[in-house]
């Protein structure tokens, strides 16, 4: 793909992103006084699976519909595989499947006359694709039975379905894992790694920030409608060059690691572990201090940060502002 | 999730490489597919086949319908055509009321609104794709209607007088005025229709589309007695004149001033006497005399609010839960 992306307004610079297959820029959204989109820009590259993370109310369904075409934007756009979806949604969005929060299916047909009904607007979807898709998903046995007989995990497994129909080159998916039960989660997570294997986009939303964690390679936190920050997973959890080092007689260690200059931001971490930032930032600097202080640790490593604890701390959440 | 979920190029059946826009045909078949899948349709069919078919077993049972076809065939083919089309109007009307309510009250209803706008179709697209469908429905139970009509008439015929000869008095004025009698009941269903599509988009409810639909001309009709009654108390015609604006008494009176009304002659004891005889029509009409230009003027006018404000609702506002 080498499409150039051209971006409304012009004040950003859209260079010829060719991996960039969906665009959000400057993406705004108001509701009489309120904002619940303010100013919103991500880009999402070919083949990674995105997360789009936030607090309930942050303005993520708002994105995803304005993304989708269901919502006029107050300003700004989103460009999706080179096309401006407000102007040109009818050529590029039967390129992407999505799943917008419940799924929404027709109660009163099949599963499989659902799809029919959704791949009949479509146009070019073979009959053996509807098998196909059920097959994906694990319908096939109850393609023929009315969808209101459905529980609500076979019902997502149907909007799943549904949004790969037309074999989609984006797929954005709002808590797909919603109303599965474990072992669902599992083959709903191996399923997304297999279609990005096959070279597929996938932007998630989603409030499980272990299968975030899990499936995503880079994400982007949104509150109150403003990008709070986008990153690399691994780069989000990545200690700010802190180590965690387990070690016996630890609250002992802790008082000699925070009278150093290097440490005075040290801290417990559950029994027997200390968090520390190091002389120097250098991990065997430090090992090399415990030891020669009596305090020889049985374990050192980079400090790797919960998600749960960076989502807490980013959306602020944990103090209650939002 | 029980199944192994694969991704086997095998399995997964082959779309196009670059998906087209939908198409316009495309979206109409969706619709109908939705249309034939739904009970309720096939459940009304059935019963809109009943209430046709109810009169005939009256005229069995009638010991003058047999005179009327030996001896007055043009006059109660006449009857006979308006009283058909008549029914298929009444009937047909609330049939494509309701189910215009639920084709498109059922997007909203279901969230499957924005399914189908997410994946490119067009909002005036999507409307007009459903509005055909019905208008095909419509047809199709016009068309039905008289059909099925027609048949139960020919077997009453021979069944009370034993042959056909009855429809010798089958004459061009008499189908002409057939055909106009059967273009009324289309531009009645055409206009219920939009009514039923206007009221669902201005809800984004089915509960709220299918509840004015169904209300509408009920309301519409009963309001012409507060006209009376304001007539009556104030003595002005003006109330009187308002009556002749109002979408169902226009409807009501419309059969009756656009089809050309029959001649007949009477021999009785004044001597032999000619009198018109109207086209069928059932209902309060206006209390003012209207003719068929006013009346196809008024509902045109309606049709056209209707359909303006399904129309602009539909393509400008947000697509929400």
């Amino acid at each position: 793909m080498a499409q150039t992306l051209v971006a409304s307004g012009g004040a950003r610079a859209v260079a010829p992103h060719g991996d960039v297959v969906m665009r959000i820029d400057r993406l705004s959204k108001r509701y009489g006084q309120r904002l619940a989109v303010d100013g919103l820009s991500l880009d999402v590259r070919r083949g990674e699976i995105f997360g789009f993370l936030g607090p309930n109310g942050a303005g993520k369904t708002t994105t995803i519909r304005m993304s989708l075409g269901l919502i006029a934007p107050t300003a700004g756009g989103v460009h999706i595989l080179g096309h401006d979806v407000a102007t040109d949604g009818a050529h590029v969005l039967p390129r992407v499947g999505a799943l917008v929060e419940q799924p929404a299916l027709y109660g009163y047909m099949s599963g499989r006359d659902n799809l029919r009904a959704v791949a009949s607007v479509l146009g070019g979807v073979p009959e053996s694709r509807l098998d196909a898709v059920l097959e994906l998903v694990g319908l096939r046995g109850r393609g023929a039975d009315r969808v209101r007989t459905y529980s609500l995990g076979m019902k997502q497994r149907l909007g799943v379905a549904m949004a790969l129909l037309q074999d989609p080159d984006l797929l954005v998916l709002d808590e797909p894992a919603n109303g599965l039960d474990p072992a669902g989660i599992v083959e709903m997570r191996d399923l997304l790694r297999q279609l990005v294997a096959q070279g597929k986009t996938i932007f998630l939303s989603s409030h499980v920030l272990t299968e975030v964690r899990q499936l995503c390679t880079r994400v982007a936190i949104i509150n109150l409608g403003k990008l709070v920050t986008e990153s690399t997973v691994d780069d989000l959890l990545r200690g700010h060059g802190e180590f965690a080092v387990t070690v016996e007689q630890a609250a002992q260690a802790l008082a000699l690691v925070r009278a150093q200059p290097w440490g005075s931001t040290a801290r417990l971490d559950g029994p027997g572990a200390i968090v520390t930032r190091a002389p120097d930032g250098r991990g065997r600097d430090l090992n090399l201090f415990l030891v020669q202080a009596g305090y020889a640790p049985d374990a050192i490593a980079p400090h790797a940060q919960d998600l749960e604890h960076v989502f807490l701390a980013l959306t602020g959440a944990a103090n209650g502002t939002n | 999730m029980s199944a192994t979920i694969s991704t086997s190029t095998a399995a997964s059946g082959r779309v196009a490489a670059s998906a087209p826009a939908p198409s316009y045909l495309g979206i109409l078949r969706g619709e109908l597919l939705k249309i034939a899948r739904m009970r309720l349709v096939w459940l009304m069919t059935l019963l809109f086949a009943g209430v046709n078919f109810a009169p005939y077993l009256f005229y069995l049972a009638t010991p003058g319908v047999k005179n009327g076809l030996q001896n007055q065939p043009a006059t109660l083919l006449f009857a006979e055509m308006g009283r058909a089309l008549l029914v298929v109007r009444v009937f047909g009307g609330i049939y494509i009321l309701m189910l215009t309510a639920l084709l498109v009250g059922i997007e909203y209803q279901n969230g499957t609104i924005r399914v189908l706008l997410a994946r490119g179709v067009g909002r005036l697209h999507l409307l007009s794709a459903k509005l055909l469908a019905l208008a095909v429905v419509a047809l199709g139970l016009i068309i039905g209607g008289v059909l099925l009509n027609a048949l139960l008439f020919v077997g009453t015929v021979l069944a009370l007088v034993h042959n056909l000869s009855v429809m010798s008095a089958l004459t061009g004025a008499l189908w002409n005025q057939a055909w106009l009698y059967a273009l009324t009941v289309a531009i009645s269903m055409g206009t219920s229709i939009l009514l039923a599509a206007a009221a669902t988009v201005l809800g984004r409810s089915l509960a709220f589309g299918l509840g004015i639909a169904i209300a509408w001309f009920p309301v519409d009709n009963l309001s012409t007695i507060l006209l009376l009654l304001a007539n009556r108390f104030t003595n002005n015609d003006f109330w009187l004149k308002i009556s002749a604006y109002l979408l169902g008494p226009n409807l009501n009176a419309m059969a009756g001033v656009v089809v050309p009304a029959r001649a007949l002659t009477i021999h009785g004891e004044k001597g032999v006497q000619t009198v018109t005889q109207p086209a069928a029509t059932l209902g309060i009409q206006p209390f003012v005399p209207v003719d068929g230009t006013h009346t196809l003027v008024v509902t045109l006018i309606y049709a056209l609010i209707f359909a303006v404000v399904a129309a602009v609702i539909m393509w400008r506002r947000d697509v929400l839960e």
